[in-house]
């Protein structure tokens, strides 16, 4: 009933977004067959040498696995803040 | 004409395929067409009970592909929907005794005498599933909304699309209430997280224990809202074009209230 209000006060999320998220990460892993740490270091990774170029929105990037019929895609998003200036 | 084979898959058990291939093939032979549904759950058959015809059966699949009978002999007809037909299981022989080429070769006949073909796969995607799958030319993947159906459901997904099939999903026992009150995933999330094409929504239905306690058809009761949108699901397969419904998300008034003030 007043479920969204408790909701608000405490903060607290609804279960089902926690399942959604749990399941679209699973999923990514299932697919790549790599653990999270190996993702995450990678998302480290390439965060790290777009920096060197761009100033991105860290919070904003995401990290996807497309599937095709029998290609699964790597996609890599961010929103370019700036871009850097290079020093000679 | 040549039949359509249509595969029921789903990965992980439970989830409610037996009952939405006895569903949904009944609800096509209620449309007129000649529909052999067909138990490939070698060694755990159910839907011989489900439908009613367990005291009928003399020869199954097994006997079919393994050239003992002929198909007519091992198609029991029901006596309720005309035009239905089942052929059983096996129950002692374990899943290992069916080849691919051994069903291909009783897919070619089944095509030839019958309009529909519902093939009901088990559980897992071992050797069962290879069979049940090698003669389709149209997949359903059943998934309830839960993490480990959607999970299992995403699997046999990529397992299809390498067979060159295009599955649709159907989304079992949805709850709206609790979809309203955030514990169970909606429909919409589900088909976020898979990514294909939905074919049909079917809400949780008491009834469907009810019909399958007696054997009779779910798609019979009038009063069954399942069974409603497993017909619907039918008419969907045969061609016609019939919007999918979405569930009723009742809002009580306190969601209506606290909506209008932004608090939600």
């Amino acid at each position: 009933m007043l479920s969204g209000l408790l909701k608000r006060f405490i903060g607290r999320k609804s279960s089902k977004d926690a399942a959604k998220k749990r399941l679209q990460f699973s999923l990514i892993y299932d697919k790549l067959e790599v653990n999270d740490t190996t993702l995450t270091d990678l998302q480290q990774d390439i965060v790290d040498v777009i920096s060197k170029y761009f100033e991105i929105d860290k919070d904003a990037l995401e990290l996807k696995v497309k599937r095709d019929d029998n290609v699964s895609a790597l996609v890599f998003n961010t929103p370019i803040l700036h871009v850097k200036r290079k020093r000679v | 004409m040549q039949g359509k084979i249509i595969v029921v898959t789903s990965g992980k058990g439970g989830v409610g395929k037996t009952t939405a291939t006895s569903s949904i093939g009944a609800a096509l032979a209620l449309e007129g067409n000649r529909v052999a549904i067909v138990d490939m759950d070698i060694g755990l058959r159910n839907l011989d009970v489900v439908m009613g015809l367990e005291n009928r059966i003399v020869f199954n699949i097994v006997d079919v592909v393994q050239d003992r009978c002929k198909v007519e002999q091992a198609a029991i007809r029901d006596r309720r929907i005309e035009n239905l037909f089942l052929i059983p299981a096996s129950q002692s022989d374990n899943k290992d005794v069916l080849t691919t080429a051994g069903v291909e070769r009783v897919a070619k006949e089944l095509r030839s005498r019958f309009d529909y073909i519902i093939m009901d796969s088990p559980a897992g995607i071992e050797r069962g599933f290879e069979n049940s799958v090698v003669a389709a030319d149209e997949a359903l993947v059943i998934c309830t909304p839960d993490v480990s159906a959607v999970r299992d459901a995403d699997r046999v997904i990529g397992l299809l699309y390498a067979r060159s099939l295009n599955p649709k999903l159907i989304v079992n026992r949805l709850e709206p209430a609790r979809v309203m009150r955030g514990e169970m995933l909606s429909h919409e999330d589900v088909l976020e997280v898979l990514s294909i094409d939905l074919v049909g929504l079917v809400p949780m239905d008491e009834k469907v224990l009810i019909s399958s306690n007696t054997g009779t058809p779910l798609v019979l009761q009038n009063d069954s809202k399942a069974g409603a949108a497993f017909r619907q699901i039918a008419r969907r397969l045969n061609g016609e074009d019939v919007t999918i419904e979405m569930p009723v998300y009742k809002t009580s008034m306190w969601q209506k209230i606290s909506k209008t003030f932004g608090l939600k």
